[in-house]
């Protein structure tokens, strides 16, 4: 029974960390782009390239997964996001990103190759250790470290703040002098930095796999729906519950019915909170 | 009605070298891409519906396409019925399928819906492979053909043209009368839609089960044309194919998605490297027409062929009849207008200008 929350509280840490990305783009850009899974499968997919295929110390590896991820949301933003928004019509944006996620996705896939392959260690630790094996708590602490650190940033620094202006509303955080493009431009490539990390450090739980971009981009997105649009607490609750729920499902039903559960849960919060669990609730416009 | 008969003239030599394909098309090869042209464009006519004219952005009808293949192979093929039967009882389960996934899901904003079809096609995959009893799980289910006149390719592709007809016959006639009008006011605003009465959640509903039940017969089309099918058969990847063809082809419009289902089944089969970027060749062209066109090729061809044909920019200047104007605002009984006909006058005039 432990071994089913451990894992399951392990890989809710993968959804809850792609729920923080998608916030992070969300709060700038009212733009939920379909990419943001895409952006920790390159840090798993490129963490091992760079540490099993080329060989460098785990440190560099990590810098390196990082840094693709962040220029992944850097071209997210510059192709798929700058052009739409300025276009104003409604949904282009979920056109445009999900041709990148497609098209990475693909090119990934050639690169590659289609089959999942293992994600190299990164600190030296016997495989006996069970449930305290790093790949477990590895991502469930890169994750609370990443909300920490987030929740740090938007309240303790000036650039925090000019991001919380702009989310809180970008025609008034201009007039202010606030450049919105600019703080757009950097919050995805901090999106992109953070699922980099999130994917790097739970390589070792999901593999170096091409397709994980769009399950991440499904299950995150349910974690972010069920604990609340723009809450980073709701992302990790959701996260959370969501990977509980599915290792639960996986444990008494078996491994075939765990989207069905993951998207009746979703329906299930959707039809009683539509906000989420600690969402702000929104006024509709009339 | 000069312009008409062209069109017309035109129409019926399209419709004369279609259904005398089988006769020129040279190999059976190409016959056979042309009825797999046709399966596909019955459940993206449909689907055209949903994404050109109501604007609900469903990525995941590979699902219903799944539903109809499987419900074709285990009605016709497990369960014995006539195939001719099986058919229209195909329609039906995809249409309870639509009704199902669209009940919930069809309330959702963009994202969020777009987010569920997704997440639907996902899950019948992962039913296919869970409940193997009935759908051969991994391995998959054979399929059985059509019966006497429809058992030959050819046959088979008359087969697939009659239906394929007929469902562009029904969207279209939805397309042009008042419901084509309320989807497309759906589409472009919610709220002004629904001030004007339209019933938005079930015409939204109507028209994606219409969906389902189109899917559901061009599942089972595409069922009998690959003869064998696994959940391998129904990866997502086709779900973003019939997406990417619609909005590609033009919003909004039927002749644009036809003609994008048709290029995009069509290239990769007949260019060699495109086929093997596959699916990222789709993500690209979605890219280019999303960054490029919005409106799509179609749209972007009726301009092109308005500048060729020479037709120039009409302008809709509007010129107010100042006389008349002027008249029925002069007092009733004329004599102000009648005592001071110089001064007043240009006063009016300005004043309306």
């Amino acid at each position: 029974m432990l071994a089913v929350i451990v894992s399951g509280l392990a890989i809710g840490a993968v959804y809850a960390a792609t729920a923080l990305a998608y916030n992070v783009m969300y709060s700038t850009s009212k733009v939920l782009s379909v990419t943001t899974g895409h952006l920790c499968m390159l840090g798993g997919v490129f963490g091992a390239w760079f540490i099993a295929g080329l060989g460098l110390p785990a440190g560099l590896g990590l810098l390196g997964a990082v840094l693709v991820g962040a220029a992944f949301g850097g071209i997210t933003e510059v192709v798929g996001v700058r052009r739409v928004l300025a276009r104003s019509d409604e949904h282009l944006w979920l056109l445009s990103t999900l041709a990148l996620a497609t098209m990475l996705q693909q090119a990934v896939g050639l690169w590659w190759g289609t089959e999942p392959k293992p994600f190299p260690r990164l600190i030296p630790q016997d495989f006996s250790a069970g449930l305290l094996d790093q790949k477990y708590w590895l991502p469930i602490l890169t994750v609370l470290a990443m909300t920490a650190g987030l929740e740090a940033f938007y309240r303790l620094t000036l650039w925090g703040k000019l991001f919380q202006a702009t989310s809180e509303d970008a025609f008034a955080a201009r007039a202010r002098g606030i450049p919105t493009d600019r703080v757009r431009s950097a919050s995805y490539l901090l999106a992109g930095a953070l699922g980099g990390l999130a994917g790097f450090a739970a390589g070792q739980l999901t593999f170096a796999f091409f397709a994980l971009g769009l399950t991440l981009t499904l299950n995150g997105f349910i974690a972010l729906a069920v604990g609340g649009l723009g809450s980073n607490l709701g992302a990790l609750v959701g996260g959370a519950g969501l990977g509980l729920l599915s290792a639960f499902a996986t444990y008494w039903f078996g491994g075939e019915y765990q989207q069905t559960i993951a998207v009746g849960l979703l329906m299930l919060v959707l039809l009683v909170r539509p906000e989420g669990l600690l969402g702000a609730r929104r006024v509709r416009p009339v | 009605m000069a312009a008409r008969a062209p069109r017309l003239g035109l129409a019926l030599l399209v419709a004369l070298a279609l259904a005398s394909l089988p006769y020129w098309s040279g190999d059976l090869y190409r016959l056979h891409l042309v009825s797999l042209i046709g399966a596909y464009w019955v459940l993206v006519a449909g689907l055209n519906l949903v994404v050109g004219f109501t604007g609900q952005l469903s990525i995941g009808h590979v699902g219903l396409l799944a539903v109809g293949a499987y419900g074709f192979a285990i009605l016709a093929g497990t369960l014995g019925l006539p195939p001719l039967l099986a058919l229209p009882l195909c329609g039906v389960l995809g249409g309870a399928a639509g009704l199902l996934l669209g009940l919930p899901s069809l309330r959702l904003p963009g994202f969020y819906f777009a987010m569920a079809t997704m997440a639907f096609a996902l899950i019948v995959t992962e039913l296919s492979l869970a409940w193997g009893g009935l759908t051969g799980g991994g391995t998959g289910l054979s399929v059985p053909g059509f019966p006497a006149p429809f058992d030959t390719p050819s046959g088979q592709y008359w087969l697939i043209l009659a239906v394929a007809a007929a469902v562009t016959a029904l969207t279209w006639n939805v397309a042009r009368l008042m419901w084509g009008r309320a989807l497309v006011a759906v589409r472009d605003s919610e709220v002004a839609a629904a001030s004007v009465g339209v019933n938005v959640f079930r015409v939204k509903l109507t028209v994606f089960v219409f969906s389902g039940v189109t899917a559901g017969l061009g599942g089972a089309l595409f069922a009998a044309l690959q003869t064998y099918i696994t959940p391998d058969t129904f990866v997502f990847d086709i779900g973003l194919f019939f997406f990417v063809c619609i909005i590609i082809g033009g919003r909004g419009t039927i002749l644009g998605p036809l003609i994008g289902t048709a290029a995009l089944t069509a290239l990769p089969e007949l260019v060699a490297p495109l086929a093997r970027l596959g699916t990222f060749f789709y993500g690209l062209a979605l890219l280019v027409v999303v960054l490029l066109v919005p409106e799509g090729i179609g749209r972007l061809v009726a301009v092109l062929v308005a500048r060729v044909s020479g037709e120039p920019h009409r302008s809709h200047e509007v010129r107010p009849d100042l006389a008349r104007l002027r008249q029925a605002l002069a007092p009733p009984d004329g004599t102000a207008a009648d005592a001071a006909p110089a001064a007043p006058a240009p006063l009016a005039a300005q004043a309306l200008r």
